[in-house]
């Protein structure tokens, strides 16, 4: 695939969106710079969603910074707090009961389904196809009704906590039963789905060529997640992490980079997600859930990468007392700003949302930076 | 000198009646669109059928109205009610009581109102200056940005040049289908379409009828702005595109007409293709309105079902169409 340059020299028009737009779910500006309405360039700005929470949790208690590292993000809350736990976890050394690690598996690929039906959802929506998006969101409705059932919440789970999970979010056999059937009656919705997704030649031909990211320009750009895996390169960070050491699945990656080849790719991963939940259902072991029995001690800083639904997501911190110091979070998003800048290039005006869209955009949990502009 | 009085005063009765029935009418096709058509397809409740088209517009009506920023506001504030009157119009033309107004009852006169609708977009997307984008008060051009130094665009403005593109070639599938019954009745009179259909049958049940039928529902489509024609007010970049600044009444209005405007179009498909004028004293208004009702569901069925178009699938929609409609023509003169 070419690569893309952008012609600066021939720029001629600017239009800035954002930072409010019913395209964006999220507060962001962006200044295109087109010519006849093509984009040119494109120039990703955000920043008015900071709210501090490294600076917050400096000095707080380890089991309350924890709590809060859930605040981040609506979407993919599970995540952080496992992520932030986990930190904790390497740097005290604490062993967590296989139970515990299977239903944070759990909760974590559902909270990829979750995060993958919103991201068809908005994508079809942002088309402006609305009954593909309805149909996504039904989808994750059911989802949102397991993440509830198992953390008592739609979106705020509290599932993880130092040593394993919280007792109340242990899965008894009602539970793993009704997980079984609604996962069944997902995976029979995503087939129809994408199969017709994909019989639609009118939406196909929407979304296929736009938004463009070369592998090699992907990687240079050190994009991450599911919008690497969409421009052909096999990389999942969820092979590296010992947690899913027991499970068997496929890496998913699509050959094009563009819109088409990252709908198809969260709609083919969430099928891996559904085998791998399916997995731990089968072989999930009896035991307790949680391992009260360690100690704290200081440590130097911890640093721990997971794979999250939009890509890699890095905590650290140090521990002194108890508590929390030199937090840095850094989200996926943070690296796919690049790309979404990129894939805006030498497409139509109409498609630029769409192009910062297909890179799965979550804004609010990236603004950790804040810069104070002196007048 | 008085019996003529009488009759005028009676056909200007009878005008009056019919808009109102009709209007009223229109105010539903709105909310049937959106809760029968495009709720049952997404499998969800929708909302109430009075909503979009009654009870919204008399909501905006008692909201404050924020002044809109454009350079002529007067002239903004005013093109929502020439677009109405515009329409008003369109419908009168169409009852067979303006016959007797051979410069207001033909094509020529209809063309050139429906012009004046479409040159109404380019103004208001010309004249909104909305906050979405410029405006939008976010230190975007700071140390370290890019091009400094570019000029800065209004998304309406996009908008205000899609609008003109679609007067250009957007519309013209719909004038050609406008036209083609005109090949049949060899008039440009709608008195003498309506008579010759009424002579030798609608003008939709032949060929040439079937052909430019296809053509006048794509150009409805397009007129309407909807999806997936909506290029003019996509809500993926230009969000409302000429709507944007206005608000309560004004807002109002806007809803009012896209009603009045569904219904219009209707009407007119039904006067050049079936032969049926609209008048509330004849049961043949009822083909009129199930005729409207026809193109309401058809609309609200292929909107559902496709993305907003761009370029790239709009151009050879409207140039497939185009040919569609020349070719009608073609087969009508023949």
């Amino acid at each position: 695939m070419e690569e893309k340059v952008p012609r600066s020299n021939i720029i001629e028009t600017e239009i800035p969106m954002g930072t409010v737009h019913p395209a964006a779910l999220e507060p962001y500006r962006v200044r295109l710079f087109v010519e006849d309405e093509i984009v040119q360039e494109a120039e990703i700005t955000i920043g008015v969603n900071h709210r501090g929470i490294e600076r917050i949790m400096e000095g707080l208690p380890v089991e309350k910074a924890n709590s809060l590292t859930e605040k981040i993000c609506g979407i993919c809350s599970n995540a952080h707090i496992w992520n932030s736990c986990r930190t904790a976890e390497i740097g005290l050394d604490i062993e967590i009961p296989e139970r515990a690690r299977y239903i944070r598996v759990i909760m974590s690929e559902l909270e990829r389904l979750h995060s993958h039906f919103l991201y068809l959802a908005h994508g079809c929506e942002t088309v402006a196809h609305e009954t593909f998006s309805m149909r996504a969101f039904y989808l994750r409705e059911t989802v949102m009704e397991l993440l509830a059932m198992i953390g008592g919440n739609r979106v705020q789970y509290g599932c993880s906590v130092l040593g394993g999970v919280r007792p109340r979010c242990d899965l008894d056999e009602a539970k793993l039963l009704r997980l079984k059937d609604d996962l069944d009656k997902i995976e029979e919705g995503l087939t129809d789905f994408a199969q017709r997704f994909m019989a639609d030649s009118i939406l196909i031909s929407r979304v296929t060529g736009v938004g463009a990211l070369p592998a090699e320009q992907a990687i240079r750009l050190a994009v991450t997640g599911p919008s690497l895996r969409a421009t052909g390169v096999a990389r999942d960070l969820r092979t590296t992490m010992f947690e899913y050491d027991d499970f068997d699945f496929n890496i998913i990656t699509q050959p094009d980079g563009d819109v088409k080849s990252n709908l198809l790719m969260r709609a083919l991963e969430s099928f891996e997600s559904i085998n791998i939940i399916r997995q731990a259902i089968a072989n999930i072991p009896e035991g307790k859930v949680v391992n009260r029995d360690w100690e704290m001690f200081d440590t130097d800083i911890i640093e721990s990468y997971i794979e999250v639904p939009r890509g890699t997501l890095y905590h650290s911190y140090a521990l002194e007392s108890g508590r929390v110091r030199h937090c840095v979070i850094r989200t996926p998003s943070m690296a796919n700003i690049g790309a979404m800048q990129y894939a805006c290039i030498g497409d139509h005006i109409t498609d630029a949302q769409l192009c910062i869209v297909q890179c799965d955009p979550c804004f609010t949990c990236t603004d950790r930076a804040i810069e104070i502009i002196r007048r | 000198m008085f019996e003529i009085n009488a009759i005028a005063l009676n056909s200007i009765f009878a005008v009056i009646i019919t808009v109102i029935v009709c209007f009223i009418i229109s105010t539903l096709l709105p909310g049937i669109e959106r809760k029968y058509v495009h709720a049952r397809i997404q499998q969800r409740i929708g909302p109430p059928v009075t909503s979009p088209g009654i009870m919204a517009p008399i909501k905006f009506l008692f909201k404050e109205n924020i002044k809109p920023s454009s350079p002529v506001p007067g002239l903004y504030k005013a093109l929502p009610v020439i677009c109405f009157l515009v329409v008003l119009f369109l419908f009168i033309a169409l009852t067979p009581f303006a016959y007797a107004i051979p410069a207001l009852a033909s094509l020529v006169a209809i063309v050139g109102l429906l012009k004046v609708e479409e040159i109404c977009y380019v103004l208001m997307g010309a004249l909104s200056k909305s906050i979405m984008s410029v405006r939008m008060p976010f230190p975007d051009r700071v140390k370290g940005a890019a091009h400094l130094n570019t000029t800065r665009s209004f998304i309406e403005d996009i908008s205000a040049r899609r609008s003109l593109r679609m007067i250009t070639y957007g519309s013209f599938p719909l004038y050609l289908a406008l036209f083609a019954p005109v090949t049949q009745a060899r008039s440009i009179f709608l008195q003498d379409i309506v008579m010759y259909q009424q002579t030798h049958g609608p003008f939709l049940f032949t060929v040439a009828g079937g052909i430019s039928a296809v053509v006048f529902f794509i150009g409805y489509m397009i007129m309407l702005n909807e999806y997936p024609f909506s290029i003019i007010k996509a809500k993926c970049d230009v969000i409302e595109g000429p709507y944007m600044e206005y608000a309560s009444k004004y807002r109002s209005v806007v809803f009012i007409t896209r009603g009045f405007l569904m219904l219009t179009l209707g009407v007119l498909f039904s006067v050049l293709f079936i032969g049926i004028p609209p008048t509330v004293f004849s049961p043949t208004i009822l083909i009129n309105i199930f005729v409207v009702l026809v193109f309401v569901f058809m609309m609200g069925i292929f909107s559902a079902f496709t993305p907003v178009f761009t370029n790239r699938q709009l151009l050879p929609t409207i140039l497939g169409s185009t040919l569609l409609g020349i070719l009608a023509i073609v087969i009508g003169l023949l």
